[in-house]
């Protein structure tokens, strides 16, 4: 038994605000405090959290850590890693990376920020296996990963059929099949329709573009697909990554886009990638307040920010007609994988500059969002990791969302026109404890579905993170006093005290056991492999936890 | 699809029939019949028999084919050229001619093997390269695939990667990785005589290196892990004979286009698996130095 006590608690799924409140982990578990007597209390191993402020793990929703695409990034950009590097010590591995480090470094990252759940955001089938592979070289953090669905053939054939309740029984069989062959968690829709008509060498998709081969329209793609999730009871709604995205006026499809999906679950990713509008004359501005307007009257909805953060990083996207468009911008590296039946993938460089005003407007943008969401249980905190920064600028971030003033002399910094694009500097609103704690664990935990994660009731994973309280929020976020994953300390003063492995999480929905045959024909027609190598083995998860469906 | 300084037909067997000029796919069901090949090489082979457009190129003028070849693609005059001129041996014509079929596709592919970056300029060729097909990619879909060697070379390459973030030539001896083709690759060890003792797993330096550091790898002690006997057995101190991988043994397989298979055990073998060798090793050494 172990007690931490005397630190300020926030636990803001339970009403929680920073009251004094001891915290009694049984094994891997939070339980009860109520009927330990006073000498079972004193016998129990205490660990001091007084002047600390006391919050579940941190649960990142979107994130990109392992598989093909990161592994090409690391190989792509050895510049990446030359000046940041980790020698070994006695019970972590040497590492390196910046915006791309490497399995080991990352898990103990993460954990250093107090993180101790993450998912990799897009993993098509096909590279599932190699994902699983990284997430098994990834310690103290408990993983998942999400099934890239959006350009998938055999989905768009399916969708394809014009008689709407097969389509839909078909449909609901597929999806299932897919997350049961990857040993995915959620599905992933990038780009819908999109991918798919880049490898034709055909343009941009909107909403009702119909597609090659099969005509599907990225309309039908996400409506029909977030049916089937809510049909299926998935934990964790459709991850949506819209049309359009880091396009000049794109906000009207994302704000379409959502109005195709009201009324169903669906998490916007990135969202603000998708939130930019476009003045008269043709520049590029904020669309967050529209954004944010119509966000706030539709609770059905979620989604993470994706916070631009100033300097070098890595962009990698499923959405590869978009990297191909940043690479002619760019003209530097570029990597790009069609991923046969399934999808694409690009990568680029990118550095953003303060000085930038398009980069100064993307990250006035992101702030805006979250500052102009009303409910904190909607929106969270990510950098879209690497793509518009590494998640280890979180700190950073946090204090600007806690600090007006702080913010405020932002401005000097950033591009002298930025106040025409932008409402940021007249917001005063300041996150407090508890809302951050909604942003970074509470509130991702309860959109994935993860009745054990982001809480700390009774019951609850013993996945905890004590943070010194200091008013530089920056300082306080960026060393914990102490993590623990599952029971064990991992963490003290910032530093990594031993290795535990954490889960796999994993879904298993109704059906889905055999593609019919039309399907199977059409994966025998396309697919290098055998359908009889495409399953991912039990031996890539050696820690596998199934979440169940409703 | 270009077949550039490569011959799969007796490198890579199943290759035209699977994955390249042969197969067939979704949308090209006629197999070879729906697609032109044009093979780029110093001599006639068995790939270049196989191809639609044949170029004898004069060897080691990589660089400026593909300098001539993006200047046709994105319509830049040359310098000091006429129509009479020729690039490697081979009249601009001929050149133009790739060039056009190379805008005119829908989706092509550039396969290139050692021809391209082993010759002189090495890595300058093959960045000239890639940038040929980004240049293609503003006309049509166009790709390039690097034609590799031994079977799952890319495995050691993506796994090095992922711990140590760099694909080759790491070095560990600080405590960290370091990475610098030219200075810690296996050649560039053995020519500066730097290592004292080998590990040699998988491969066959005896049959592949050259003579001088061959003969330097026999002087110092050596540990060899091999199904098979090879020309590095002969002479290798200690040799550990091990089941051969995706026969007796089973484990991941990562495909030259990085798709990461499952190779199953199909046999027993009375040897351990590489990495049960590998293992026992580690813990013995992390039993030595505790004790």
């Amino acid at each position: 038994m172990l007690r931490i006590a005397n630190g300020h608690v926030h636990d803001p799924a339970r009403g929680v605000r920073g009251e004094i409140v001891d915290l009694y982990i049984d094994g891997d578990r939070i339980v009860s405090g109520e009927g330990f007597s006073q000498d079972e209390i004193q016998r129990m191993e205490t660990i001091d959290a007084s002047g600390c402020a006391v919050m579940p793990g941190g649960v990142e929703i979107h994130s990109h850590i392992a598989g093909a695409k990161v592994n090409t990034g690391r190989i792509m950009c050895p510049e990446d890693h030359y000046e940041h590097i980790r020698t070994e010590t006695a019970c972590t591995r040497a590492g390196c990376g910046l915006s791309l480090p490497t399995t080991f470094l990352t898990g103990y990252l993460y954990s250093q920020l107090g993180y101790t759940t993450v998912f990799e955001a897009a993993v098509p089938p096909l590279e599932a296996r190699h994902a699983h592979e990284e997430l098994m070289d990834m310690p103290l953090l408990d993983k998942g990963l999400y099934t890239v669905m959006g350009n998938n053939m055999l989905v768009m054939k399916v969708l394809s059929d014009p008689d709407s309740s097969r389509r839909r029984e078909r449909l609901r069989d597929l999806v299932s099949w897919l997350l049961r062959a990857s040993r995915g968690y959620a599905v992933k829709v990038v780009n819908p329709g999109g991918v798919e008509s880049w490898k034709w060498n055909n343009g941009a998709v909107d909403l009702d573009t119909p597609t090659r081969p099969f005509g599907v329209t990225s309309r039908r793609i996400i409506t029909e697909l977030a049916e089937v999730v809510d049909e299926l009871g998935l934990p964790h709604p459709m991850h949506l990554h819209s049309n359009h995205l880091g396009e000049p006026g794109n906000v009207d499809t994302t704000l379409a886009t959502m109005r195709a999906l009201e009324g169903h679950r669906t998490h916007f990713t990135h969202l603000q990638f998708h939130s930019y509008a476009k003045t008269g004359k043709g520049r590029f501005t904020s669309g967050a307040a529209r954004m944010a307007e119509y966000f706030n009257g539709h609770p059905e909805f979620t989604c993470d920010v994706g916070q631009i953060v100033f300097g070098k990083t890595l962009t990698m996207t499923s959405d590869a007609p978009m990297e191909f468009k940043l690479h002619q911008m760019r003209k530097g590296k570029w990597a790009n994988c069609d991923i046969e039946m399934e999808s694409g993938s690009g990568i680029v460089p990118i550095v953003y500059r303060p000085r930038m005003l398009v980069n100064a407007i993307q990250w006035a943008i992101g702030l805006e969002l979250l500052l102009l969401v009303d409910n904190p249980w909607q929106i969270f905190l990510t950098t879209d990791h690497p793509n518009a920064g590494p998640f280890t600028a979180y700190p950073g971030l946090i204090r600007l969302l806690m600090d007006a003033n702080y913010r405020q002399s932002w401005l000097d910094r950033l591009h002298p026109r930025i106040k025409r694009s932008t409402c940021l500097f007249d917001l005063t609103r300041e996150y407090t404890l508890d809302e951050i704690a909604v942003i970074t664990r509470a509130g991702p935990a309860r959109t994935l579905g993860l009745q054990n994660k982001g809480h700390l009731g009774p019951g609850a994973d013993a996945d905890v993170a004590v943070y010194p309280l200091n008013e530089d929020r920056a300082a306080m976020f960026s060393a914990p006093r102490y993590v623990f994953k599952n029971g064990v300390m991992v963490v003290r003063e910032g530093e990594i005290l031993q290795s535990v492995e954490g889960r796999t999480f994993t879904v298993e929905p109704a059906g889905g056991r055999k593609l019919p045959e039309d399907l199977a024909e059409l994966f025998a027609q396309g697919y290098t492999i055998n359908m009889a190598n495409y399953m991912v083995e039990d031996e890539y998860l050696p820690r596998p936890e199934v979440v169940p469906c409703k | 699809m270009i077949y550039w300084g490569c011959n799969p037909v007796e490198s890579h067997m199943r290759h035209l029939s699977r994955y390249s000029a042969r197969a067939r796919g979704l949308f090209t069901p006629e197999g070879s019949k729906s697609r032109k090949v044009v093979a780029i090489d110093v001599r006639p082979t068995p790939t270049t028999k196989n191809a639609d457009v044949f170029i004898q190129v004069l060897p080691g003028n990589t660089f400026e084919i593909a300098t001539v070849l993006r200047a046709l693609l994105k319509g830049v005059g040359l310098e000091g050229a006429d129509e009479e001129m020729s690039v490697a041996g081979v009249p601009l014509d001929s050149w133009r001619k790739v060039a056009d079929m190379i805008k005119s596709c829908s989706y092509g592919v550039l396969f290139f093997g050692l021809g391209v970056t082993q010759c002189r300029g090495t890595d300058v060729n093959v960045e000239q390269v890639a940038r040929l097909v980004q240049d293609a990619n503003l006309h049509t879909r166009f790709y390039a695939m690097a034609m590799r060697g031994h079977g799952n070379v890319n495995g050691s390459n993506q796994v090095l990667a992922w711990q140590t973030g760099y694909p080759m030539a790491v070095n560990f001896s600080r405590g960290y990785a370091r990475f610098n083709p030219g200075e810690f690759s296996v050649m560039d060890m053995l020519a500066r005589r730097e290592p004292d003792a080998a590990l040699i797993v998988a491969t066959d330096p005896g049959a592949h290196l050259p003579l001088d550091a061959v003969r330097f790898l026999q002087s110092i002690p050596s540990i060899h892990l091999d199904p098979h006997c090879n020309m590095t057995t002969p002479w290798a101190n200690v040799v550990i004979p091990v089941a051969p991988a995706g026969v007796a043994a089973a484990g991941t397989f990562y495909r030259m286009d990085n798709v990461a298979l499952r190779v199953k055990k199909l046999v027993e073998s009375a040897y351990p698996s590489d990495e049960e060798v590998l293992k026992a090793i580690k813990e013995k050494i992390t039993h030595a130095a505790d004790r």
